[in-house]
């Protein structure tokens, strides 16, 4: 009754003050989309999205149309062949490159095909002939290799290098050996009079790629949506402590608190009150904010909130960070003495929270003393139990020690503002 | 006939920390049941203080207190359910309407719900704050205010009420409102405890009284014997002044 009663009061107070309603719901939705829209680049960037690398093919035949077509089914490669409608040339391409508008180029140089296939049949000829079945028509070593050319922008990645370097060496590899046992196999033919047999290389060795993720949802991959939602929510959910506080220490110097400490049995409602109307609050702030980034995010141009397979460790952790925002709250609101003291601490102490547990920058893009730090914040534990949920799609199982720290945190707060508001002197 | 004392307050003693001097230095004094006792003296006396610790909210250093037959050392809370307190600061919720306050205090002293909304409009008409109900208590006179924070003292019907400064700031109309309804209650059998600097108000609807002053008591008892054991003096203001010089008090 006495805890209802309390519950009922404080939203008669919150409603009534537009200030606290906008810091707590408007203000976060404006800055989670705010945040996800600067850094959507970033984070396309961080996660080396699409790499565009100009395509000139001077051999207009079989070589560079493989090559070509094994890059375009890459989903980190956009080819480039034409510019403004017009065929790139390698002269166009070293230009652009070197320029820095583009990070790289791959030329396929004239004569490509014609020049491989004429190696593929001097090496399968000197093959027959060393083992007696012809003679050796030509030299293999008097032809020069076939000279493919990849330009890159020296900033570019390493990793970005690497990818494109061994993606094309695989499919030229890839091409050699399927011409090479190709003639090998006709020339195999002509001399028995059976037909040709199709070889695939592969179904020999099956390089299988898994996500880690604990069921069959799969995992994706951070991006700015998937980063800024939990991130901004919690930072938002933190913030309880600007109405919490405010009010509470309104209460105490106008002298309702006193009042309320005069009525017998009422101290442990009023807080237990409090902190369950400011929960709902956080949970509502959670909800408006994923709600933001099903509907609205997508509005803007941004990716959809992925929510994962696990709803109900969604809701524990949702509940879990709610507990330990309005937990400290109430002990910035009962340990400090004047509203300025309080807002002024608990809005710095939130920031650097924040800002160590990976809300402002992904705990992974930090330097290391700082990752070394992350692992203190109660937003840290929140965002990774959020990650593990949203990005692969983690077991209740998995996020249990982020539960288990914030609910500490939680209890830890709350025991140590009743054991502080019991002891003040309310003079 | 003398009636049993509400209230035995013996040897008090506070001193807070950090400070040079006690707030509050061996006090004895005692209510009678149905009385309207004073409890005066100038700013910073020591009387919020002895207020305090007759509701349990500070420990008392030294000395011993029972109120309605409870140690309150043992039994502040049970102390607390039993007493009102309207205290001098105008202890609501400025944004909520008196209604919502009165229901608010209502339920936190565990009044059943069927009598909550009964008991609010019975208050809010004997003080003439029937009409202004659904009004927010931030747009109230400081009359209307200090009427208000009386009611919710009176909310679960207590058989003790402090009162600290219950007439501070508010217009000859409403003093003379809530004067007359602490006449009312002592009729009714409720005995009060009046905190004022206000000497003369006192004089008019106090029986007893005890006159603190830099937190020791300098005067006890009714009013005619206060003033025949202190040279004779007219009333309480002339007495005190006579006891205490003209010098400021804070």
């Amino acid at each position: 009754m006495k805890i209802l009663a309390t519950i009922w009061k404080e939203s008669i107070l919150l409603v009534r003050d537009l200030g606290g309603m906008s810091l707590i719901f408007l203000m976060p939705l404006a800055l989670v989309i705010v945040m996800a829209l600067i850094q959507d680049n970033s984070f396309e960037i961080m996660q080396e999205s699409r790499l565009e690398v100009l395509f000139v093919d001077e051999d207009a035949d079989a070589l560079g149309q493989r090559i070509a077509q094994a890059l375009q089914a890459s989903p980190n490669i956009h080819l480039i062949k034409n510019l403004k409608g017009r065929p790139l040339t390698a002269k166009t391409a070293e230009r652009l490159v070197r320029a820095g508008d583009y990070k790289a180029a791959l030329i396929i140089p004239e004569k490509a095909s014609i020049t491989l296939r004429k190696k593929v049949e001097e090496t399968a000829g000197g093959l027959f002939a060393h083992y007696g079945f012809g003679s050796v028509t030509s030299s293999v070593k008097a032809s020069p290799p076939i000279d493919l050319q990849i330009l890159f922008d020296p900033a570019i990645k390493p990793n970005y290098r690497q990818a494109l370097t061994g993606a094309v060496e695989k499919m030229t590899t890839s091409v050699q050996a399927t011409w090479l046992m190709d003639d090998i196999q006709r020339r195999l033919g002509e001399a028995t009079g059976r037909g040709g047999k199709t070889i695939d290389f592969s179904e020999m060795i099956h390089v299988r790629q898994n996500d880690a993720s604990s069921d069959d949802a799969g995992g994706m991959a951070l991006n700015a949506v998937q980063h800024n939602v939990p991130a901004w929510s919690m930072f938002a959910m933190f913030f309880i402590l600007f109405p919490l506080a405010g009010n509470f220490i309104k209460e105490r110097e106008e002298g309702s608190m006193l009042r309320l400490r005069l009525i017998s049995g009422s101290q442990s409602p009023v807080i237990a009150g409090k902190f369950l109307f400011y929960l709902g609050v956080c949970l509502l702030q959670l909800v408006l904010m994923i709600g933001v980034g099903l509907y609205v995010m997508p509005l803007f141009g941004l990716s959809k909130l992925a929510l994962g397979a696990n709803h109900v460790g969604i809701v524990l952790t949702g509940l879990a960070v709610a507990m330990a925002a309005t937990g400290y709250g109430l002990l910035i609101a009962v340990y400090f003495i004047t509203p300025q003291q309080a807002l002024s601490f608990g809005a710095i102490s939130v920031v650097i929270l924040a800002a160590i547990g990976g809300v402002w920058v992904p705990v992974f893009a930090m330097p290391p003393i700082m990752q070394k730090l992350s692992p203190f914040s109660p937003l840290n534990w929140g965002l990774s139990a959020f990650n593990h949920l949203f990005l692969r799609s983690a077991s209740t199982a998995a996020i249990l020690p982020d539960l288990a720290k914030l609910l500490f945190f939680s209890c830890a707060t709350l025991a140590a503002s009743l054991l502080i508001h019991r002891s003040r002197i309310v003079l | 006939m003398i009636q049993s004392p509400i209230i035995t307050a013996f040897g008090l003693k506070k001193t807070y920390r950090g400070a040079s001097k006690p707030a509050v230095d061996d006090l004895s004094f005692d209510v009678r049941q149905k009385e309207i006792f004073g409890l005066l003296g100038p700013n910073g006396a020591g009387k919020s203080t002895t207020l305090m610790m007759l509701c349990g909210l500070i420990k008392m250093d030294a000395g011993s207190m029972e109120v309605l037959g409870l140690d309150v050392r043992q039994n502040g809370a049970e102390v607390r359910r039993r007493i009102g307190v309207a205290p001098q600061e105008i202890a609501l919720f400025p944004t909520m309407t008196a209604y919502e306050n009165l229901v608010y205090f209502s339920r936190m002293y565990g009044l059943p719900g069927t009598a909550i909304r009964e008991t609010v409009l019975e208050y809010l008409g004997v003080f003439g704050l029937a009409d202004k109900s659904s009004q927010r208590v931030a747009t109230f006179s400081g009359g209307m205010k200090r009427r208000l924070n009386l009611v919710a003292a009176l909310l679960h019907r207590p058989q003790l009420l402090i009162l600290d400064e219950p007439t501070s700031g508010v217009d000859v109309q409403s003093r003379r409102m809530i004067l007359d309804y602490m006449r009312r209650l002592q009729a009714e059998g409720v005995t009060i405890l009046y905190s004022s600097h206000l000497l003369d108000e006192a004089e008019k609807v106090c029986s007893r009284f005890v006159i603190l002053d830099e937190g020791r008591r300098i005067a006890a008892g009714a009013l005619a014997e206060i003033l025949a054991a202190n040279g004779g003096s007219d009333n309480l203001e002339q007495m005190f002044l006579h006891l205490t010089g003209r010098g400021v008090r804070d």
